[in-house]
């Protein structure tokens, strides 16, 4: 026992350091952020002289920033409410129904987790545009359902096998239709699922560039993270208003790891034991 | 590809709507089930029509998504993939976007990359193995470092790729440390022989966490008393690891590896984008990049078509060699 009692302190020692330097780099932006530019020029590491905001309120109103935002949030609500509705769905068909042609349903579900967007983005625009949804919102939602939806299906099938059969069958001798057996009984149940399928579906669409550099090409449309990969060249002098502007879109997602991070981390366990 | 395993049950408990057999359906099943139908549509008037349209209704939406948005395209794009570009729109042209894709610098750049990636696997797998072992043994603070570590992984490629743009610009910090212990100044975005290593490792710094945060929910599912066992016995912890830990996450070591390669081969466009551009000198190519550069700036969606097939081949053989590999000395030991 001795011997891996110290192999802990020792190995508490490079631990520490990565974790400093997990942390850092953010805390050097907001410190960037918190600068004048002289101030950065002078010196990159010093502490800023106090709490300056000048930075976020330039990048907030000059680079259009409260704009993106609100196109991601209507995008990513768009888009998970779709997700949620369609996975829980199939979800419960999938686990508790037996109709013909569900396995191969679902094996069709879980075949589509494997297709990296890279490798159908060409075909897809080309269908999106010839549908009329390019540069749409409703586009960019579908495309962002499209994309999250196996993975949401797979994680609602997983969850709602494990609820006992015998509720389905006591909601079914109660007079319940399917659908209301779906709408009383298993939406309610689905909620702990629901809520970690859903913050990760909404982090996994905010997060993105590819898509909506694809399916929004126009500068009003853009998202959040599309519209910080254009801060770069707009404020290459600037740098401080450059990292606040890339803080302002790293904070909703912190705000969200802060709360969910519990969620956040089964979500992206799952099927890595059982399953 | 563990997901694929045997453990979701589908469909187990029987519900009173019918006794159709799901599964390995045979015609002589099918014509079973077809006749039980036919009988309770005359007698059984519990269960009507509806009841047997519901389940249908219900999975309706997301498989008419996914079919006609991740299939269909699917195989769509490969029937793209041998038609032309420009003047040759719409014809077939056989392999010539092949032949044309092996013969840009820039592409074979982007699949020499694509193997740097997989020699690196390996360091991306063992970095959150061992740190997970270290927090798992309870290393001092290893409450903190769970979600310290996993932070990153939160946030946007492309906001890590901004704020590292700051840390690793030739004048920025990463420097300047470097400088004060009298090395450097590395030109780590600039230099093509450095730049693709500086945004892998970016990569690995950024989803490590992921990789540690997976590993912890494989070690939950160990059993603690062969552990206990092996250190009262004297084990030292190499063989600990060795013998018994190892062993026990077969299935999470495999998870890893399958999603860390799926992760690196899918998911730096963000970074590529926003910290080098695919340059300098197109040193930090991957595939996916050359898809969304030849379909979004050069217009020859044709031949990104057959990027985009040979990046799922890639992807396929990749991924079935790892399992190969992983189930074979997974029975060795």
């Amino acid at each position: 026992m001795a011997p891996l009692r110290a192999g802990r302190w020792l190995a508490a020692i490079p631990m520490a350091a990565l974790a400093i330097a997990t942390v850092y780099p953010l805390l050097f932006t907001a410190n960037v952020a918190m600068k004048t530019r002289h101030e950065y020029v002078l010196d990159r590491f010093a502490p800023a002289e106090g709490l300056r905001w000048d930075a976020f309120v330039t990048a907030w109103t000059s680079a259009d920033m409260g704009r993106y935002l609100l196109n991601s949030v209507i995008v990513v609500t768009g888009a998970v409410a779709l997700l949620l509705l369609a996975g829980s769905m199939a979800g419960f068909a999938l686990s508790r129904l037996r109709f013909r042609g569900s396995r191969v349903l679902y094996l069709g579900c879980l075949a589509a987790l494997f297709i990296p967007f890279q490798v159908i983005m060409v075909p897809l625009a080309r269908t999106m545009g010839q549908a009329g949804l390019i540069d749409t919102y409703p586009g960019l939602i579908l495309a962002y359902t499209a994309q999250f939806l196996p993975f949401t299906v797979f994680l609602m099938t997983g969850y709602y096998s494990g609820i006992p059969a015998e509720i389905v069958d006591a909601a079914r001798i109660d007079g319940n239709s399917l659908y209301g057996v779906y709408g009383r009984i298993m939406l309610p149940l689905g909620r702990p699922a629901l809520l970690s399928v859903g913050i990760l579906d909404a982090l996994f669409c905010w997060n993105d560039v590819l898509i909506a550099l694809l399916m929004m090409p126009s500068a009003e449309h853009r998202t959040l993270m599309v519209g910080v990969t254009s801060l770069r060249g707009q404020y290459s002098a600037d740098i401080p208003t450059f990292a606040g502007g890339v803080l302002i879109a790293a904070v909703p997602v912190l705000v969200l790891y802060l709360f969910f991070q519990r969620q956040i981390a089964s979500g992206v366990t799952a099927g890595s034991t059982k399953g | 590809m563990t997901v694929l395993n045997e453990d979701v049950p589908i469909g187990t408990p029987p519900p009173p709507a019918g006794p159709t057999v799901v599964g390995p359906a045979g015609e002589t099943a099918r014509a079973a089930d077809r006749e039980a139908r036919g009988r309770r549509r005359g007698k059984n008037q519990r269960f009507p029509r509806a009841d047997r349209l519901a389940p249908y209704v219900l999975v309706a939406p997301a498989v008419l998504i996914i079919a006609g948005l991740r299939l269909y395209p699917l195989a769509l794009g490969v029937n793209f993939s041998f038609t032309g570009d420009g003047d040759r729109n719409g014809q077939n042209v056989g392999l010539d976007n092949y032949a044309a894709l092996f013969d840009d610098p820039l592409f074979r750049e982007s699949m020499g990359n694509v193997g740097l990636l997989v020699l690196l696997l390996p360091v991306a797998v063992a970095v959150p193995g061992a740190l997970a072992t270290f927090v798992y043994l309870r290393v001092p603070g290893h409450r903190v470092y769970r979600s310290v570590y996993f932070f990153p992984a939160v946030l946007s490629p492309v906001i890590i790729g901004a704020i590292f743009n700051l840390l690793l610009a030739f004048d920025g910090p990463a420097n300047t440390v470097l400088g004060t212990v009298g090395l450097g100044p590395v030109d780590w975005l600039g230099d093509p022989d450095v730049a693709m290593f500086a945004v892998v490792g970016v990569h690995i710094w950024a989803t490590f966490g992921m990789g540690l945060v997976v590993f912890l929910a494989g070690f939950a599912t160990l059993d603690t008393s062969l552990i206990d066992a092996a250190r009262v016995d004297g084990a030292s912890l190499p063989l600990v690891v060795r013998h018994v830990i190892v062993p026990g996450l077969a299935r999470t070591i495999q998870f890893v590896v399958v999603t860390t390669m799926i992760g690196m081969l899918t998911s730096m466009f963000g970074l590529l984008y926003v910290m080098t551009g695919g340059g300098p000198e197109g040193s930090t190519y991957l595939p996916e990049y050359y898809i969304w550069f030849q379909q979004g700036q050069m217009s020859r969606p044709a031949l990104a078509s057959a990027a985009s097939t040979v990046l799922f081949a890639v992807m396929l053989v990749v991924g079935m060699l790892q399992l190969a590999i992983l189930r074979r000395s997974g029975r060795e030991d």
